[in-house]
């Protein structure tokens, strides 16, 4: 999952766009050449809106690829992806640049792997928990949400993984509270070779330090603003240990021990 | 019928009017999937500094009304790593294309350190300073917002190279026309305006500012009316070449610079809604030139009819 794709324009067509939970989408889109070429836990910067509304691009996980079809999962954060949530089935206004950055890798001999998908970081993980099955690799979910209807792509999680275990903050499904809860637990009982997780910045960071506590090799997708998204302008830079750099490119899966996590990043609003 | 698209930015010969906007285009290495970077009339690179540059803290851009704000910082590894890096890339992979290096400093000799180390680099065309970087807080904007700073740093400048040098201007102050005197009578070939205004977005519900650094450059389509005015008023005052930026986005807004008296034109945040701009913007010069008669695109330079 290392060998990169050159990225390309792609115009798509609106395949449907459905309301799965509170403020989140599904997106299905006609892209051909992106659903042939994307790995799991890369992106595609999509135009949304005009040279008078929401001029930059926005970048969004592709959460499925089959066929000529990608899904994305979107959460209507701000101005952009509102205007996303009213694109209908048949509209053609958009396009988009992908297959973009760096997605999951998976070590050499890896058996068994543990994906920790807070909220829509669920949205980079479906692409991988199915390659992973495809591939033998026994997977464990463990998926976190404000609520059971806010465990996107949990139907996904249940078909194609090994097991799946399920925490929400108003106990509405699974066992009340965080994420972090159940893989202190799933880490302290079985041996993972890999640990996969995308989410809100705070979740990541606490799965990542009882990673460190056990020696698991870790993985983490990050959010970041970006403009580009191919490397150029700089805006999306992550603090590493060997310097700055960029989400759209070097990222936005990093191997975990490599981030030095910024406190003073503010989550970005689409 | 063929148009003749090349320009002549003072001593230097270009294939067509189209550049790219330092800092919105890397060093073209990282566009090479999606443009034919020898098709392009020159490649500006990225701010080039002495020393490697961090940059500003996070976060760095912020969209608003047909723009957008950034306050990157000119991030850069610093010129020996520009050298081994993209400058080598570029002459292996681009040489047919001038290379225009930007070049940044916290001072005048550290504009003329820059330029000293480049002046052995064969592939190195031209020279731009970036004196008016809103961003960074010594240096950038200070120098292209006082016409004796900005005389200093040309000054310096002009004595470490025989090579075309280009000063990009600064919008932020209140007579555009007098500062590009001054550099004019200092010894520039070429001007480029204009860089990013100066402003801020908030986010009223959090009460915070939208970029770490409160504020940045603002770019965009929104920007295009005052690079317009600028470019026209420099136009009208000075005898060196201009290199006309701001919101382009399309082959129109492009000619709309060269009427306006610009000789190049050169696309920023355009690179990043659609990375192939620079081509349509090639492309679209050659259409509306042929569709209007026009046999050299230097007939359009400064062809403004201000008569009614």
């Amino acid at each position: 999952m290392t060998h990169t794709e050159h990225p390309f324009v792609e115009h798509v067509e609106v395949l449907s766009n459905v309301r799965v939970a509170s403020g989140v989408g599904l997106l299905s889109l006609t892209a051909p050449r992106c659903a042939a070429t994307i790995r799991p836990g890369q992106f595609v910067h999509l135009r949304i809106g005009t040279q008078t509304s929401n001029l930059l691009r926005r970048p969004f996980s592709v959460h499925r690829a089959y066929g000529q079809t990608i899904e994305i999962l979107y959460q209507v954060l701000g101005a952009g992806t509102l205007q996303l949530a009213e694109k209908e089935p048949g509209d053609t206004s958009m396009d988009l640049v992908g297959p973009l950055g760096t997605g999951w890798r998976v070590p050499q001999n890896t058996s068994h792997a543990l994906l920790v998908a807070g909220g829509l970081g669920a949205a980079p993980l479906g692409m991988l928990a199915e390659q992973l099955a495809e591939a033998g690799i026994a997977t464990v979910v463990a998926q976190g949400a404000p609520t059971a209807e806010r465990l996107v792509a949990r139907v996904l999680f249940d078909r194609v993984a090994r097991r799946t275990e399920v925490a929400t903050d108003d106990g509405s499904a699974g066992e009340r509270g965080f994420v972090t809860a159940v893989t202190a637990r799933l880490l302290a009982a079985e041996k993972f070779d890999v640990v996969y997780t995308c989410g809100p910045e705070v979740m990541e960071r606490a799965v990542i330090a009882q990673c460190q506590e056990r020696g698991v090799a870790c993985q983490v997708s990050l959010e970041r603003l970006m403009a580009c998204g191919i490397g150029a302008c700089l805006s999306c830079v992550v603090t590493t240990k060997s310097g700055l750099k960029r989400a759209c490119v070097d990222g936005p899966v990093f191997d975990a021990e490599e981030v030095l996590f910024d406190a003073t990043e503010i989550p970005p609003k689409h | 019928m063929t148009v003749d698209l090349t320009v002549n930015l003072g001593s230097l010969p270009l294939k067509n009017p189209v550049m790219t906007a330092s800092g919105t285009f890397a060093s073209g290495r990282e566009f090479s999937d999606f443009v034919d970077l020898t098709r392009l009339g020159a490649i500006v690179t990225k701010g080039v500094s002495m020393t490697p540059w961090p940059g500003n803290a996070s976060p760095r851009i912020a969209e608003t009304a047909s723009g957008m704000l950034n306050s990157i910082g000119l991030q850069n590894p610093g010129v020996e790593a520009f050298i081994e890096g993209d400058l080598a890339w570029l002459s292996t992979n681009a040489s047919s294309t001038p290379v225009i290096v930007n070049v940044s400093g916290h001072s005048a000799a550290d504009y003329a350190r820059v330029i000293e180390r480049l002046e052995t680099q064969d592939s190195v065309a031209a020279y731009e300073l970036n004196i008016s970087c809103p961003n960074v807080d010594t240096g950038g904007m200070a120098f292209g917002t006082s016409s004796t700073a900005a005389a200093e740093v040309v000054r310096e400048c002009r004595s470490a190279t025989n090579r075309p040098l280009i000063i990009k201007l600064s919008p932020n102050v209140t007579d555009i026309v007098e500062i590009a005197r001054t550099v004019e009578a200092e010894g520039a070939d070429a001007v480029s305006l204009i860089n990013t205004l100066l402003g801020m977005a908030i986010d009223a519900n959090t009460r915070r500012p939208m970029l770490s650094r409160v504020v940045g450059g603002l770019s965009g389509p929104a920007i295009k009316p005052v690079a317009l005015r600028m470019v026209w008023q420099v136009a009208c005052a000075l005898d060196i070449p201009i290199i006309g930026m701001g919101g382009i986005m399309t082959a129109e807004d492009a000619i709309e610079f060269l009427i306006a008296g610009a000789t190049c034109v050169a696309v920023g945040t355009g690179n990043f809604i659609d990375p192939t701009t620079t081509m349509k913007v090639i492309d679209g010069i050659d259409e509306w030139c042929r569709s209007h008669g026009v046999e050299q695109v230097t007939d359009l330079v400064g062809s403004l009819e201000v008569s009614w």
